[in-house]
């Protein structure tokens, strides 16, 4: 599904270049979890974003469900967040003057989707979620954990084939971020949906099939996970 | 997706609603203004365009001195009567000439009822309506001044008269003046009120056969309004040229035409006017084109200050809204459809200033008419779709620069860097944002000091000594009448009763060249009655007044005022100056007295150098003035006693009249109300600017309430807080003050030039400015900075 070849990433300040990312190249296939860990300033965020297409590599090659990023015009980058990608973030990033149930709906609305479809889809993941009788809440009125809940369920509801989720568990308690693990679980198993996080814990780097480890921009380890959860 | 769009639009307005009202509320209010001047332009271009015949219709203009304000010529409306005639033989495209005398007052009697005092009735040839397009309800326009002795009425005029429009044949007698015996005229036709304003205004034309001859003896003028109906098609540049030439050609003929003599010759002339102009080109003042430049700048700029406010607030509250672009670029929201949002709330919200606009409009429209005396409406203006149609261009063009930087700028804003959080903290295009506030105060501070001189001048004039007591003085529209004059005086409370030629109100300046020591002198010649001068309550400087005792005072006695004595080399009693009548024949005068300069006509020319006499023998003072000096407090009993006295005389007219001090307030008026428009002007730009100032300043510093949290931790007082925060700001109004200030210069001394007395500029209203406007800043920036400095750390802290 994805294929970095030899991506760097660096910027130039007053002439030196201090790099991001060097020569990262790896191969992350559909129905794949992986997760990116490293220490703080290792470049996993980049690397994330690159991977979502939020920022550009300074160098390298990209290819995602077989096409080449990098000559990706407007247009077709936006088709693939409709139609392939979702996103998860640290800070949830909901809208804060929709309510949960208009939040969930939002991709669906660009993805032009049918009214009718978009009822039943947004009443099937708000019950999916357990979040029926918060649907007309607004996001300051839920705890952080709910917030993410509807994050996931937003990045959801387009029926995406890859998650990408930056600490999505950053901004939470154990327990719900255990909760959230097993939901990523859930749908890596039983939807085949392909999930890449970055994490800081090991705990929940256990929920995912592989560990990217990252160091100073540089791919140092990539480990198999052993499923004994 | 535009119902969510809308949704959210909607809630965004409701979290901020002060934002928002502020937001709407400027904009309306700067449209309100602008509105209420696209309104009144209208109201001003729709003169004389009633029937598109007119557009053959001209109106004949003679350059010449009689009767101008200041002794200057001019091309006036008035000619001389024996144009029309001229024209009719000398020019061929022309079809019909009409002369139409100008309008006063008359006393109307129908059969039964009292008589009624009527403005508007104008006595015409029998070509008025050959010329005029008028559409006549009933009678025929062709037939109507086949006899003598008729009149056309308008239809509010019988109306008036009958309280019905059917009228024809039924007769009226007319009393051209007070003591007039009347005449019986017969109502041949009844033509429609136009529904545009004309310039040649009148209630009724009448007919009486007298316009239809010019006087015989060359040495008389009939001066009357010509008007010509022309053929289509006629080049007029070229056709004033042949119409010039041929008025000198006539001229010839007369006995005072010799430019060698007769020097105020020279710059004589003719021409015409197509009637649709005539309202924009009005004699001796500037046409409301001229005066409509300043107030029409003024609510441009107005305009531009809350366009300003409207853009700078939409485009700074839009910063918050960036997450939301962000995140719906990342959900595949298209750029295009982004723009379109804000775009489509921009229009949104200036629509509902828009309405809100023409709720203020209705509002004002009321008030604004009757103190500027103005009839204007916005929903029966017969152009009210052109109207709209500027305004929709003007909604169009707010939105665009309201919408367009949020739409752009946040829509091309890339997604990682708002979504990182960066995006709030950069508080991108702040420059184009400060730079606005400036523009908007330099305005703001501009309105402020012109009106403070321009109160000040108001103030002056309004203080300023006339020269003559005019409190507890009435003018009674009469001639001079000695029976009527001493029965007046045995009233207890009349002092005195005089006539004269120029009284603030109704002055007719007559120019008299006069020798003194073979000096030719120019003086203005005003004739007065015997208590004239005293009952005015002039201050005498040197000599005596008029006075029975002196038998030669009624011969060649004459009054200076200050201004022609010091064409006289100041001193002058008892000295002589002569003068030649057009006859040829020489008389002399005496000098027996000086008063001081006393004003009669406004504060924008000066007091002409003038000479009073009570003789006969240089003109007369049959200008419809009788002065009526009242010596107790409660003038209502002797008014009452007066209009007895006038029952017995005038049995046959209504007795009116006005008091001096009510004629002065008139005069003054058009000034005032302009002087309280620029008041008006300047408090809704303080208020706008003022509330821009507020929100953005609110909007800036709850962008930093992590900021200045995280420094009042590490130890900022409040003091350093409120300094900091409020600082940038002051630089601000500072800046637009010191802009402002040379402008503001420019502007009042423009508006000052256009009086001969005023005041001189002090550096008062510019200090004071400059402290106010910062002050106000300071204490509207302070309130937000205070309640952020005063504030608890930790919440701003957890907040995040
Ligand atoms: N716009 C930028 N300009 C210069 N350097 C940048 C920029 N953005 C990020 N960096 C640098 O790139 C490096 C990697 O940042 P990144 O956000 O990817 O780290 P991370 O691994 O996600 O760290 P953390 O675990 O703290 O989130 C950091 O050293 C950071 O300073
Ligand atoms: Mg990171």
């Amino acid at each position: 599904m994805i294929e970095l070849k030899n991506i760097e990433k660096y910027y130039a300040n007053k002439g030196v270049k201090s790099y991001i990312l060097r020569h990262v190249s790896t191969e992350i296939k559909a129905g794949e979890f992986v997760s990116i860990m490293g220490p703080s300033g290792a470049g996993k965020s980049t690397l994330l974003n690159i991977l979502g297409m939020l920022e550009e590599p300074t160098y390298g090659e990209y290819q995602f469900m077989g096409e080449d990023i990098t000559s990706l015009n407007e247009r077709k980058r936006i088709d693939l967040y409709r139609n392939h990608i979702g996103f998860v973030f640290q800070a949830y990033h909901l809208i804060d003057e929709m309510t949960v149930a208009e939040n969930i709906e939002a991709p669906l609305l660009y993805k032009k989707i049918g009214g009718s479809e978009r009822k039943s889809r947004v009443a099937d993941v708000l019950d999916r979620f357990n979040m029926v009788a918060k649907k007309d809440l607004f996001p300051n009125q839920l705890s952080g954990g709910q917030q993410q809940l509807v994050g996931i369920a937003r990045a959801l509801v387009a029926q995406p084939s890859i998650i990408l989720a930056d600490e999505p568990t950053g901004n939470l308690q154990s327990a719900q971020a255990l909760q959230i693990m097993e939901l990523f679980k859930k749908l890596n198993e039983e939807e085949g949906i392909t999930i890449v996080q970055v994490t800081h814990s090991e705990v929940n780097a256990g929920y995912g099939s592989r560990i990217l480890h990252l160091l100073d921009g540089v791919i140092k380890e990539d480990l198999k996970v052993n499923q004994t959860v | 997706m535009f119902r969510i769009n809308f949704k959210i639009a909607l809630r965004n307005l409701l979290k901020n609603k002060a934002f928002a009202a502020i937001n709407v509320i400027g904009l309306a209010l700067g449209l309100c203004s602008f509105v209420l001047l696209l309104l009144y332009i209208q109201f001003e271009k729709s003169y004389d365009r009633w029937d598109p015949e007119l557009e053959q219709v001209y109106q004949v203009r003679e350059k010449h001195h009689f009767g101008s304000r200041d002794n200057k010529a001019d091309w006036q409306i008035t000619n001389d009567s024996r144009v029309a005639a001229l024209l009719k033989k000398d020019i061929p495209q022309f079809k019909y000439t009409t002369r139409i005398k100008g309008a006063h007052d008359c006393s109307v009697r129908t059969t039964s009822a009292e008589p009624v005092s009527m403005s508007g009735f104008r006595y015409s040839d029998s070509n008025f309506f050959k010329v005029f397009p008028y559409k006549f309800l009933l009678g025929d326009r062709t037939t109507a001044f086949s006899n003598l002795n008729s009149v056309v009425l308008k239809e509010h005029t019988a109306l008036k008269l009958f309280g019905t429009s059917e009228v024809l044949g039924k007769d009226l007698k007319i009393l051209g003046y007070v003591g007039d015996k009347g005449v019986v005229y017969k109502v041949t036709g009844v033509v429609e009120d136009p529904v545009c304003p004309e310039s040649v205004d009148f209630g009724a034309i009448v007919y009486d056969g007298a316009q239809n001859q010019d006087p015989e003896n060359l040495g008389r003028t009939s001066y009357c309004e010509v008007y010509v109906l022309s053929e289509k098609g006629i080049d007029l540049g070229l056709l004033n040229l042949t119409i010039h030439k041929s008025y000198l050609n006539f001229k010839k003929s007369f006995p005072d035409f010799d430019p060698k003599v007769n020097e105020k010759i020279k710059d004589h002339g003719l021409k015409i006017l197509p009637i649709g102009e005539v309202h924009a080109n009005p004699p001796f003042k500037e046409g409301w084109v001229d005066q409509i430049k300043s107030v029409g700048a003024l609510s441009l700029f107005l305009l531009v200050v809350s366009i300003i406010n409207f853009v700078n607030l939409a485009t700074a509250k839009s910063v918050q809204r960036a997450k939301e672009v962000g995140v719906k670029k990342v959900l595949g929201a298209s750029r295009k459809s982004l723009t379109w949002q804000f775009l489509i709330e921009a229009a949104f919200l200036s629509f509902a200033a828009l309405f809100l606009s023409i709720v203020f409009v209705e509002l004002l429209l009321p008030f604004f008419n009757s103190h500027f005396d103005l009839e204007l409406s916005l929903w029966h203006n017969r152009e009210i779709f052109m109207i709209g149609l500027e305004l929709l261009a003007i909604l169009v063009i707010v939105t665009i620069m309201a919408g367009i930087y949020p739409a752009l700028v946040l829509s091309s804003y890339r997604p990682v860097e708002v979504l990182k959080g960066s995006y709030t903290g950069s508080f991108k295009g702040s420059k184009l944002r400060y730079g606005l506030v400036i523009v908007q105060f330099v305005i703001t501070v501009t309105f402020m000091i012109c009106m403070g001189i321009m109160m000040q001048q108001g103030h002056f004039i309004h203080h300023k000594n006339l020269g003559f007591d005019r409190g507890r003085l009435i003018n009674l529209p009469l001639n001079y009448n000695e029976t009527f004059a001493q029965r007046l005086k045995k009233i207890p409370g009349v002092q005195y009763v005089g006539t004269t030629t120029q009284v603030m109100g109704n002055v007719f300046n007559v120019d008299e060249e006069g020798k003194y020591k073979q000096q030719i002198i120019h003086l203005n010649m005003v004739t007065v009655s015997m208590e004239t001068l005293a009952a005015l309550g002039v201050q005498l400087k040197t000599g005596r007044l008029f006075s029975r005792e002196y038998q030669q005072d009624t011969l060649n006695s004459v009054v200076l005022n200050e201004s022609a004595a010091k064409l006289f080399g100041g001193n002058c009693i008892g000295e002589q100056y002569s003068k030649k009548s057009w006859d040829n024949k020489e008389y002399r005068f005496k000098i027996i007295g000086v008063i001081r300069d006393y004003h009669n006509q406004g504060f924008d020319k000066t007091v002409l150098p003038t000479v009073y006499k009570v003789t006969q023998q240089g003109g007369s003072a049959s200008t419809n003035n009788l002065l009526v000096r009242l010596n107790v407090s409660d003038m209502r009993l002797v008014i009452k006693q007066i209009e007895k006295e006038w029952r017995i005389l005038y049995p046959d007219n209504q007795m009116t009249y006005v008091s001096v001090e009510d004629v002065f307030k008139k005069e003054l008026k058009t000034n005032d109300a302009f002087i309280e428009m620029i008041a008006c002007f300047s408090f809704v730009s303080v208020f706008i600017s003022l509330m821009g100032l507020f929100a953005l300043s609110a909007f800036v510093i709850s962008g930093k309430t992590k900021e200045l949290a995280i420094r009042k931790v590490l130890g900022a007082s409040n003091i350093q807080i409120l300094n900091l925060l409020s600082r940038s700001f002051l630089y601000l109004v500072f800046a637009a003050n010191l802009v402002g200030w040379p402008l503001a210069y420019i502007f009042a001394s423009q508006w000052l030039s256009g009086f001969a007395y005023r005041v001189d500029i002090t550096a008062g209203p510019f200090f004071i400015t400059a402290g106010g406007s910062l002050l106000i800043a300071l204490l509207t920036v302070g309130s937000q900075a205070g309640k952020a400095a005063v504030s608890n750390p930790v919440k701003a802290l957890k907040y995040e």
